[in-house]
């Protein structure tokens, strides 16, 4: 009997609501895009092209279009927008942020206005005043069915999950936690918005559970308007690091004999990063930053925290508070840029050999002496390379008796083998086993 | 082999024509063969284990396949050793004597009132020669318990003889079951059954067409290791059940160098060794190896013509495990473009998984074992620096495998004390396991070069 009412109650209510929202929501639809892309990849020793299907929202009249950073990436080399008139318009990347999992492209203003063609731009809404069980929206195009619309409501606010390889092998989800919807996101929607009945942006739809239905997840309109920010000014986000991989305290308060909801459990500290030089230690306590109280005692407090060290200037000086067993420490850190795992991706096609930089992050998760060398990321059959018995995953430290310590001296090296091609001695290592190879013409 | 069809109705022509002669030699040769039963005793379960061995002396020495008894598993964990002879359901008793480091045989002594049953295979000619190509062998199959093992006859031709890096005959067919030996048509030993080779098919499914496969037949084998490669080993029965002395050279991460390195490095017809790295405080270290040298020789004689390059690496290593520890071991080294000599004196193997202390507690569901040199190596630590423990088995859905603990994990810190020594760790685990009223516990883990918290729920 309840649930008639219920039922009932919304029924009433509903078609007012549709009245209000369909202007807005008329003006949402004519924002939305779809989004080809054609990029390369350099898996197998080889530069290729890859093509993609994604969405995104036009979020400014000088032609702004917010979509994921898993859709529209660096290694872009075409990016074609159909606005809702049907027409294509070419665009390209102002910038991407895989940490949350966001990019921003510019549409080519010059061929809309040569073509005379017009589109909206959509309006942001609040997503921190979301609740749970609001009725929200979905468009995009999933499997490329362009212009489809789902509907479904906000299931949970403030969703954590962090995924180190989530954007095309990229870390993500660190800083920021997610909206979680049952509206039927799937493969194609990413880079959509997620919008209110009245056509408010609260969020870009970026990931689903394949296998699980209707567990949808977006980017808060709240993070994605910061990071958009910056990346019109330049053109990435710059964030500060020091090291500490965090813990939820949950259920270990007493352990530690904290008071409830103080602190944050260091659960690691990177081997060589600014927090392990100053002599922070794993199972450590964090109970303030700079003199502000921290509390993590859930997965979903994690970001905030991660976020606000990251927000720090690079190379700015931070306090951390600790409680270490009884004792009570203070210890100052200077931060560091934050960097990827994942260094400049290159090929050399003449070799068969493509590459990726190996970066401090890989190089201290991999317990590399330092970031010298590049690991091969793929050989072609038949070329010089994959003849040589080198094979993905082996890191190159050293060709022509020259340390690698950046990606321009194997080009170099490369560059010379080109121009006089002759022998070429290449030291290699995996799991720490040395090898030597001879790339031959 | 490809010719495989046609050559075995060929051979199974000529046996006919032969029977009466191998069917005169084979109860003779029988003796020479057992089954070996036994039991290996884990933490939660006693596992059977059945094997095939071969008699190598008069006083019941029975030796077995290196890959017969898993390396991490404690002489303590092997029970009931009980020695089987072909079509018998009567077992006979037997004492487990160690594994010798250089063949990696395990050794059997088998009780006194068997012994007369038995015939060492040393009481048999050996081969005056290696087989000829395409020479015929024959050897001993057992079926299984269920069967008594009874033995079956087995026959193949020799299809190459290479170095890997002993001198081991690759026949046409299977010839005998691992750890058994091959004789020639006059009866006479030619050598002892090896584990097989792996062989390359091609699986065709309703779902799938044409996935490569590798499948390897574990009860027969048609590898054979040659009896001039056999016959001066069967004495080296180990004076410890630990196998000990064990020779050590310290040099880690060997490969071998690639033949057009070394004609890049003007090392033509030269096989050699790269060392990738040397632990700090081992007999390589004190005598001066360096990482990055290519070893050439030992004691001046040029490493042998080996293929696949990675024989190399092992017949290095035999190099090393012929010799006791205190011997000297001459290394040629190419060092950049200088070429020296390093003279090593071969130290004492550190403690092996097998050997390391080491305590179950049933109810958080894990044993630890002491931190041993080779987790140094593991961990890319100094040697100096490990302390703790390491885990080496989490029982399944305990406490311990529900908190994410998994072996090899390296313990260092309990409820946020530093575990220095074993002792430390295994009373302070014992105090917890004793404590009923415990909800939980926390541990500091290394893992891949990663330390982090783990919690572990009692209860």
């Amino acid at each position: 009997m309840r649930l008639l009412l219920a039922g009932l109650f919304f029924a009433t209510l509903l078609p007012a609501a549709s009245a209000a929202m369909s202007r807005g929501f008329n003006r949402l639809l004519n924002a939305v895009v779809r989004i080809d892309v054609r990029e390369v990849t350099f898996d197998e020793g080889t530069k290729r092209l890859e093509a993609g299907v994604g969405s995104g929202v036009i979020i400014s009249d000088d032609g702004l279009i917010l979509t994921n950073a898993h859709v529209a990436d660096p290694h872009a080399v075409e990016i074609s927008v159909t606005l809702a008139s049907l027409e294509r318009v070419s665009a390209r990347l102002v910038g991407w942020d895989h940490w949350t999992d966001l990019a921003l492209i510019r549409l080519d203003l010059a061929d809309v206005k040569k073509r005379g063609l017009s589109f909206t731009h959509a309006e942001f809404g609040d997503s921190d005043a979301l609740y749970p069980g609001q009725t929200v929206y979905a468009v995009g195009t999933p499997h490329g069915l362009t212009r489809t619309v789902t509907r479904g409501i906000i299931s949970n606010k403030s969703r954590y999950f962090e995924d180190s390889r989530g954007v095309r092998g990229y870390e993500t989800g660190a800083f920021n936690t997610w909206l979680q919807t049952d509206a039927a996101i799937n493969p194609g929607n990413s880079g959509g918005p997620l919008v209110t009945e009245d056509g408010l942006v609260i969020g870009i739809n970026s990931r689903t559970y394949i296998g699980a239905e209707n567990l949808g997840f977006a980017i808060p309109s709240r993070v994605a308007r910061r990071v958009a920010a910056e990346l019109v000014k330049q053109g990435r986000v710059t964030r500060s690091y020091i090291g500490l991989v965090p813990g939820f305290l949950r259920d270990l308060e007493t352990f530690y004999s904290l008071a409830s909801n103080t602190g944050m459990l260091i659960n690691s500290v990177d081997p060589g990063s600014p927090a392990a030089r100053a002599g922070l230690r794993a199972s450590d306590i964090l109970l303030a930053l700079n003199g502000v109280k921290v509390d993590g005692r859930f997965p979903e407090q994690l970001p905030p925290i991660q976020n606000t060290i990251a927000n720090l200037p690079v190379g700015s000086r931070v306090k951390l508070s600790v409680k270490r067993g009884a004792q009570l420490l203070d210890f100052t850190v200077v931060t560091e840029k934050l960097e990827s795992r994942v260094g400049e991706e290159w090929a050399f096609e003449s070799w068969g050999l493509t590459v990726r930089k190996v970066s401090r992050t890989y190089a201290r998760e991999n317990q590399l002496p330092d970031d010298t060398g590049v690991i091969v990321l793929g050989v072609q059959p038949g070329y010089p390379a994959a003849e040589s018995g080198i094979a993905r995953g082996d890191i190159i430290t050293k060709a022509a008796n020259t340390a690698i310590t950046d990606l321009a001296e194997l080009r170099k090296i490369y560059d010379a083998y080109t121009a006089h091609p002759e022998p070429l001695l290449i030291e290699a290592q995996r799991n720490r086993r040395i090898s030597l190879y001879i790339f031959k013409p | 082999m490809r010719t495989f069809p046609l050559l075995l109705l060929f051979v199974t022509a000529l046996a006919g024509a032969r029977a009466a002669t191998i069917a005169e030699l084979f109860p003779a040769r029988l003796k020479s063969v057992v089954a070996v039963e036994f039991l290996v005793q884990t933490e939660i379960e006693r596992r059977p284990v059945v094997v095939l061995g071969t008699v190598a002396d008069a006083n019941g020495t029975i030796i077995l396949p290196g890959s017969a008894i898993a390396p991490q598993l404690a002489p303590a964990q092997l029970k009931d050793f009980k020695v089987y002879r072909p079509g018998t359901s009567e077992p006979f008793t037997a004492e487990y004597l160690g594994q010798d480091p250089f063949t990696g045989w395990h050794f059997l002594r088998v009780e006194e009132k068997a012994r007369a049953l038995l015939t060492p295979i040393t009481a048999f000619p050996a081969a005056a020669t290696e087989p000829a190509l395409g020479e015929e062998l024959w050897g001993i199959g057992l079926r299984n318990k269920d069967e008594d093992f009874a033995p079956y006859l087995q026959l193949g031709n020799v299809g190459m003889i290479t170095r890997l890096p002993q001198k081991t005959a690759i026949l046409t067919a299977d010839v005998a079951g691992p750890g058994l030996p091959v004789f020639n048509a006059r009866g006479e030993f030619a050598g002892l059954a090896l584990n097989s080779f792996g062989q390359n098919f091609l699986l065709f499914s309703r779902a799938q067409n044409g996935v490569p496969i590798l499948l390897v037949n574990v009860d027969e084998s048609s590898i054979a290791l040659l009896a001039e490669e056999v016959l001066p080993n069967l004495g080296r029965i180990p004076h410890a059940i630990s196998g000990r002395p064990v020779a050590w050279l310290g040099a880690y991460g060997l490969q071998p160098m690639d033949p057009a390195v070394a004609k890049f490095l003007h090392l033509e017809h030269q096989s050699g060794v790269v060392v990738s790295d040397i632990m700090e405080g081992s007999p390589a270290a004190l005598a001066g190896l360096k990482e990055r040298d290519i070893i050439l020789a030992v004691d001046g004689r040029p490493f042998p013509h080996l293929k696949p390059d990675r024989v190399l690496v092992v017949y290095l290593g035999q190099q090393v495990l012929r010799r006791r520890p205190g011997d000297v071991l001459a290394l040629t080294v190419r060092r950049g473009t200088e070429q020296l000599e390093v003279k090593v004196t071969l130290g004492e193997e550190p403690k092996m998984v097998r050997e390391a202390d080491r305590q179950y507690f049933e109810r958080l569901g894990l044993t630890v074992r002491e931190f041993l040199y080779n987790d140094s190596i593991a961990h890319r630590i100094k040697p100096a620096d490990g302390r703790g423990v390491v885990v080496h088995f989490v029982k399944p859905n305990s406490p311990a495998a529900t908190a994410g603990l998994r072996p090899d994990d390296w313990v260092r810190e309990i409820d946020g004390v530093e575990m220095k020594t074993y002792a430390d760790a295994t009373k302070k685990l014992a105090a917890i396991e004793a404590d009923k009223s415990r909800a939980e516990f926390v541990m500091l883990v290394s893992r891949g070069g990663e330390t982090s918290v783990l919690r572990v729920k009692l209860n």
